[in-house]
């Protein structure tokens, strides 16, 4: 067993209900078919994308801790590219970053677009 | 951002132990207007972290968190 972290990209077009229930079932895939375990769901919800990817603007971030056996990945990963709805994935091997706090913090500023509200935190001489 | 004064490397000051890649604020930061990583003799990082800050860029861009290139979305 791995320790993995996903990061799905949803079309934002779909409904909540529908991320949730292919959520779901790709979960359910990795427990059952995979004998993965399931860590912690962060939903960072609909956000832009930096550039179009298949002509959306916007996707739906959902980020997964999960640890799995390695030979269970490609049997997991041919199912997520089947799924239209599923605009991109990128699983890595997880090593200790927390799947919330920066992306949480980045995500109550990236509302309002300015670069000069920045306090810089890194302390000089 | 792209300053050269101290030595040593900003992020081993700071006590940064991992990068995060999702933390797309921080990692633009860390290119230019263009949305190339800077190089090292910008940023001024040891060797480790500015491998680990290139990988988090690449892990980035893949997931549409910053740009490949150009900042704006049009």
């Amino acid at each position: 067993m791995r320790a993995y972290e996903i990061v799905y990209i949803f079309d934002s077009q779909l409904t909540d209900e529908q991320i949730q229930e292919k959520l779901d079932r790709f979960h359910q895939h990795m427990t059952e078919t995979g004998g993965g375990e399931l860590g912690p769901i962060d939903q960072w919800g609909r956000r832009q994308l930096a550039f179009p990817i298949r002509k959306r603007t916007n996707g739906f971030y959902i980020v997964t801790q999960f640890s799995a056996p390695g030979e269970a990945l490609p049997e997991f990963e041919r199912l997520l590219k089947l799924d239209e709805g599923l605009l991109r994935y990128l699983i890595v091997l997880h090593e200790g970053e927390p799947t919330a706090p920066m992306s949480i913090a980045t995500r109550s500023r990236s509302e309002d677009d300015d670069d000069d509200d920045d306090s810089d935190d890194d302390g000089d001489d | 951002m792209a300053r050269r004064g101290s030595k040593t490397c900003p992020l081993c000051e700071s006590g940064v132990r991992w990068i995060n890649y999702k933390d797309d604020k921080t990692l633009s930061r860390m290119t230019t207007e263009q949305g190339k990583i800077l190089p090292r003799r910008m940023t001024g990082m040891c060797a480790r972290h500015q491998r680990q800050v290139c990988t988090a860029i690449k892990r980035a861009r893949y997931l549409a968190l910053v740009p490949y290139t150009g900042r704006s979305v049009a």
